[in-house]
Order: C-alpha cells, then sequence, then structure tokens
C-alpha cells in the first residue's frame, strides 16, 4: 500500500523541498514554508486551467509561425522570403541531411509533439484515461528536457542577422514569424512548468 | 502562516513528481537516490568536493566578457567580410524592431547564465565563510530560475547550424568568441552538476 504525503497531510515545498504539516480544512489561509518562505500547497493551484491556457494560446500561435516568413535573405536586391519549413528543404535540397533534420527536429517536430503530450497528460488527469502512469512520467520528464531546444532556430536567426549584414551584397533580415514562433516556445515552456505531475499518481488514490 | 516542521520525522521524504511518502535512512544518502514509484532523482550523492562549484562560476565569469563580445563566426563573401557577435546580434534584432525577440535572447544567452554564475558564487562565498545574509533564500530561488533560462547550449548549437548554413555562398571560419563561449558552457555545466541545492537550504536552515 502506497502513501502519499497528501494523504498524511504533508506539503513539499515545490522551491526547496521541505516537508511541511498543513491542514486542508482551512483553505482562506495560506501556508508558507518555514525554511524559504515560498507559499506551500499540496499540489500546484489551478495547474491544469494554466495548462490549457498556455497550451491553446501556443497552439494558435504556432499557425502564423509556421505560414508567415521567419528569415529572408536578399541577395543582389532580390529578396528570398523563407518560412521554417522552407527553410528545412532548402537544406535538405543543399545535400545538407542531418541539420535540416536538426532544424526540423528543434522547430517543427519538438513544440508540435510537446503540444501533443501536454494535452495527453491533461486529458489523462482530466478524464481519467487508463494510461499507464509511469509511461506519463516519461513523457513529463521528456517535454521538460526537450523544451529550451527549440530556441535554436532564434538564436540561428540572431546569428544570421548580424553576420550576414553585407550592404548590397546579402543581408540576411527576420520576419515576422520569427516573434510568433518566440513565443510559442515561450508559452509551451510555461504549459509544461504548470503541470503537475502528481496529479496523475493522484489518480490511483481516487 | 508559518508552518512549524516539528512533528515531521526526520528521514521522510516525499517525491516531487508522484508525491510518495518515503522513509530513508541518513546512511545511504552517499549514492543518488531514486522514488521506487516514478524513478524520479530524489537526492544527488553528496560529493566530498564541494567547491568544484564555486570555481566553475568563478572561470565562468572570467571567460563571459570575451564570449560576449568576441566576434564568433566570420564571413567572406565576395570580398566583403562580415562578423558577429552575440551582443552585436542581440542588439541588431532591436534595430530591426524585434524588440520581443530581442529581448528573449538577452534574457537566454546573456542574463541568466551571467546570473546564474555571479549567484552561484554569492552562495558558494556565503557558505565558504559560514555568513548567510537575510537575502540568501532569495539568491537561491533566483538561481534557480536563471539555470532554468540559461541557455547558453542551444546557442552553440546555433552557431553550428549557421556555420553549416553558410559554408556554400560564402566562406566562414570560426572566430576566437567560439572558443570562450564553449569554455563558458563548459563551466557553466560544472557548476550546474556540483551545486548541492538541498545542501544549502540545509546550511541556510542551520545557520546560528
Amino acid at each position: 500500500m502506497t502513501v502519499t504525503a497528501q494523504q498524511r497531510g504533508i506539503a513539499r515545498c515545490t522551491t526547496c523541498g521541505k516537508l511541511s504539516r498543513i491542514s486542508s480544512s482551512s483553505q482562506a489561509q495560506s501556508w508558507h514554508c518555514a525554511r524559504c518562505a515560498a507559499p506551500l500547497s499540496f499540489r500546484q493551484p489551478h495547474s491544469l486551467q494554466r495548462c490549457w491556457a498556455y497550451t491553446l494560446a501556443a497552439a494558435f500561435l504556432m499557425i502564423p509561425a509556421n505560414i508567415l516568413p521567419i528569415l529572408t535573405v536578399i541577395s543582389f536586391g532580390k529578396g528570398d522570403p523563407d518560412t521554417i519549413m522552407s527553410g528545412v528543404v532548402k537544406l535538405w535540397q543543399a545535400d545538407l541531411q542531418a541539420i535540416a533534420a536538426i532544424v526540423f527536429i528543434a522547430s517543427i517536430a519538438v513544440p508540435v509533439i510537446k503540444l501533443i503530450i501536454i494535452i495527453i497528460l491533461i486529458l489523462a488527469v482530466q478524464l481519467h484515461l487508463p494510461l499507464s502512469q509511469q509511461q506519463c512520467t516519461v513523457l513529463y520528464r521528456f517535454i521538460h528536457f526537450i523544451g529550451r531546444w527549440s530556441m535554436l532556430d532564434l538564436f540561428m536567426i540572431s546569428i544570421l542577422v548580424t553576420l550576414v549584414h553585407l550592404g548590397n551584397i546579402a543581408t540576411v533580415e527576420s520576419g515576422p514569424a520569427a516573434t510568433a514562433f518566440a513565443a510559442v516556445v515561450v508559452l509551451t515552456l510555461f504549459a509544461a512548468n504548470s503541470f503537475d505531475p502528481r496529479l496523475l499518481w493522484d489518480l490511483d488514490n481516487d | 502562516m508559518m508552518t512549524s516542521t516539528s512533528q515531521i520525522p526526520k528521514g521522510l521524504t516525499a517525491c516531487p513528481d508522484c508525491d510518495l511518502l518515503l522513509h530513508t535512512s541518513n546512511s545511504d544518502h552517499r549514492q543518488e537516490g531514486h522514488c521506487p514509484r516514478c524513478a524520479a532523482t530524489l537526492w544527488h550523492a553528496s560529493s566530498p568536493t564541494a567547491d568544484i562549484d564555486l570555481a566553475a562560476a568563478v572561470s565562468g565569469l572570467l571567460l563571459f566578457i570575451p564570449a560576449m563580445s568576441l566576434p564568433i563566426l566570420k564571413l567572406n563573401m565576395v570580398g566583403q567580410q562580415g562578423s558577429n557577435s552575440l551582443l552585436g546580434g542581440v542588439g541588431r534584432l532591436w534595430l530591426e524592431s524585434e524588440h520581443l525577440l530581442a529581448v528573449l535572447i538577452l534574457l537566454c544567452s546573456l542574463l541568466a547564465p551571467l546570473m546564474h554564475l555571479l549567484l552561484t558564487t554569492m552562495i558558494g562565498i556565503s557558505i565558504r565563510f559560514g555568513r548567510y545574509p537575510s537575502y540568501f533564500p532569495a539568491w537561491l530561488k533566483c538561481k534557480v530560475w536563471m539555470q532554468n533560462w540559461s541557455m547558453l547550449e542551444v546557442y552553440v548549437m546555433g552557431i553550428i547550424v549557421a556555420y553549416v548554413k553558410m559554408m556554400d555562398p560564402g566562406e566562414v571560419s570560426v572566430a576566437s568568441g567560439t572558443y570562450c563561449l564553449v569554455g563558458l558552457l563548459l563551466c557553466i555545466i560544472l557548476c550546474s552538476q556540483y551545486f548541492h541545492e538541498e545542501q544549502a537550504w540545509q546550511y541556510w536552515e542551520q545557520r546560528s
């Protein structure tokens, strides 16, 4: 028989990891950790609502991020706007398959997979889906680990706009999709942080 | 309202990922501990060489200014020269009125790594001298936040992608900034690996 800390009235501080005894009866009172003074609760408050909000916002911003041009190479006066996908295709056609694969994974696969995984996790909690909790926790850790790598394309843009700034010969300019894509990355990071994995394991105790 | 922790028995741990309540004896803290239900890391092995994080943080700070301001890549295209630095990239984006993007890149590639190293140094020095100012908890919390937003390893991958992308139309070469950046990245990795957060919190709790 497994016993969770919540069943014993013990809350783990999410900031410093200290255990404290708090009573669940007095909801109006707010508790603070004795060691680091961070607010204490058994589970992250409003975890699923926040998670849905960030996920939906990120999903809608995926549309402008993928349709609008993210990078424009102006060479000898001729502009050549690239979306995220056309940039990958060009790299592939230039026989740079390895780099094309890295950019594809970082800028297209990771944000999409992340959104799908977060939605699966939220639905697993809300609809009590019969999924393995071990596997869901692995998915949760995976999105935490992989999330930051979506920044790759944005860093590359910041390198290219300064590196290729050669007047009439060639210039690189960032496009409107760059801001939208940055928002997608940040929102998916927030969504992953606001999901509380302990909710998955609470399904056992219901 | 502050809680009293006197009722919590020593050696009780709760898993951060699945909230399982566990009894642990203090003797097995030499090795890394894992949750039996969800395999989360409960504690890291406590290492006897505690000063690696401080040393890495100080070396990282020494490398910081050259890594940010020296040119990272150099491009030669039809006789024209171009180069970029990390700070220059942020400045260029700001001039092109991509303000949000510039601020985000400034945070992830400059501010967060700098604050991470600075705060680790300050925390390390505090622990060494056994003096804990009242902002010590704020430093620790801020350090964790900055560590999460420091993404220099992704930036270095971005340099590789940019290098390969520009190989075809022009002539690219790696400049001195990249070497400083790689050294800085190694310092940051060492600094995050050897920093023992639970121990720092315990020092704060046991301050006299």
